[in-house]
């Protein structure tokens, strides 16, 4: 079995769901189902921050957890007859382990930020929403650029493995390779505490 | 916190979405650019350890993309809050970050595969560096097209 089977199979199913979802709406007559502005609003704003916190946290560790088996396997592996690269190379394994904290770095900045609202007022509910879309938006950003940028420093690092044991003077140098791959997960949470700094739960002061 | 007729309570999350999609597509493409081409210095490092320093041009054409998508994201989450924003500004936030993104993202795609096999090239045929060169800016161009357009999306 391929990747394209697999990804073909998830399409497949995802649009098999969506299609009997709108089916279930048009034919009974619950076409507030459909509405993108009842979708958006039904559940509340901590349904909203709590999935960003989550795929904040889950998505980076996914991240960190993919760069540090890159290397980690590159590292074993070449160790076998060059014994003296592991050590430097934990700077690789260090590198990725970093987007991991800043995952849940900006997980609980956000987290201790929830609180109840009473929902009568409209500018105290627009205000909670709009936290709500802004804790999910920085949620995402921070999980998605954290996991790409794990996944990127993983690849370089295991590269960098191979090149020491080659030679023990090429590591400094794919080094430079690999911060600039890291500073993607720094864009991330920067973005992530710019969205969410501005995100006020509760009730308006 | 402006809420009127003109903007619904849901309005914002298009904005958000848009300065989402803004940072995530392009370090999507920047990281695919510098790892694809990291792999080849990193290969070609073994045999030409001196060409170390002239092939980073890649790595560091597939950075500016993620810089890119910061620019045009802190433009959009500016301009959630402001007075005067109205759903249709939300929603046209959504369309620059989209086109950023993705436009970066294409970018990264191009910078990684010419950069890797340009950097391969260049260790075994010196005279290939220019070509190399070249053909990453045509690469590095598209992703300031999605830029362009962002800019014009959102000021014009």
């Amino acid at each position: 079995m391929s990747i394209k089977t697999g990804i073909a199979s998830a399409l497949t199913l995802l649009g098999t769901f969506i299609s009997f979802y709108i089916v279930y709406a048009l034919l009974t007559n619950q076409l507030f189902l459909l509405d993108i502005g009842w979708l958006l609003t039904a559940f509340g704003p901590i349904y909203w921050a709590s999935l960003g916190i989550g795929l904040a946290m889950g998505l980076s560790v996914m991240g960190a957890a993919w760069g540090i088996w890159s290397t980690g396997a590159s590292v074993m592996g070449g160790g076998v007859m060059v014994p003296r690269i592991y050590s430097k190379n934990l700077v690789s394994i260090i590198f990725c382990e970093a987007v991991a904290i800043y995952g849940i770095i900006v997980s609980i900045i956000m987290a201790t930020g929830l609180k109840p609202y009473n929902g009568d007022d409209p500018a105290t509910l627009a205000m909670n929403y709009e936290s709500g879309y802004r804790v999910f938006g920085a949620g995402m950003i921070t999980g998605f650029c954290n996991l790409f940028c794990g996944i990127c420093v993983g690849i370089i690092g295991s590269s960098a493995a191979l090149a020491d044991a080659a030679n023990d003077k090429l590591f400094v140098k794919v080094l430079v390779i690999e911060i600039f791959g890291s500073v993607l997960g720094l864009f991330g949470i920067i973005l992530a505490l710019i969205l969410s700094s501005e995100a006020k739960f509760g009730e308006m002061k | 916190m402006s809420i009127s007729p003109e903007r619904p309570i849901y309005s914002p999350f298009f904005s958000v979405m848009g300065a989402t999609s803004a940072m995530v597509f392009s370090s999507m493409g920047a990281a695919y650019g510098t790892a694809k081409s990291g792999v080849g210095i990193a290969a070609m490092a073994i045999m030409k350890p001196e060409l170390i320093m002239k092939s980073v041009v890649p790595v560091v054409m597939a950075g500016i993309l993620a810089i890119y998508g910061v620019v045009v994201a802190v433009l959009i989450a500016n301009t959630i809050n402001k007075e005067g924003t109205t759903m249709a500004k939300d929603l046209t936030n959504m369309g620059a970050g989209l086109s950023v993104g993705l436009s970066a993202m294409a970018a990264g795609f191009a910078i990684g595969i010419v950069g890797d096999a340009g950097v391969r090239g260049t260790a075994q045929q010196p005279k290939l560096f220019v070509g190399m060169v070249l053909m990453l800016i045509f690469a590095e161009v598209l992703g300031l097209y999605g830029l362009i357009t962002a800019l014009v999306m959102m000021y014009a």
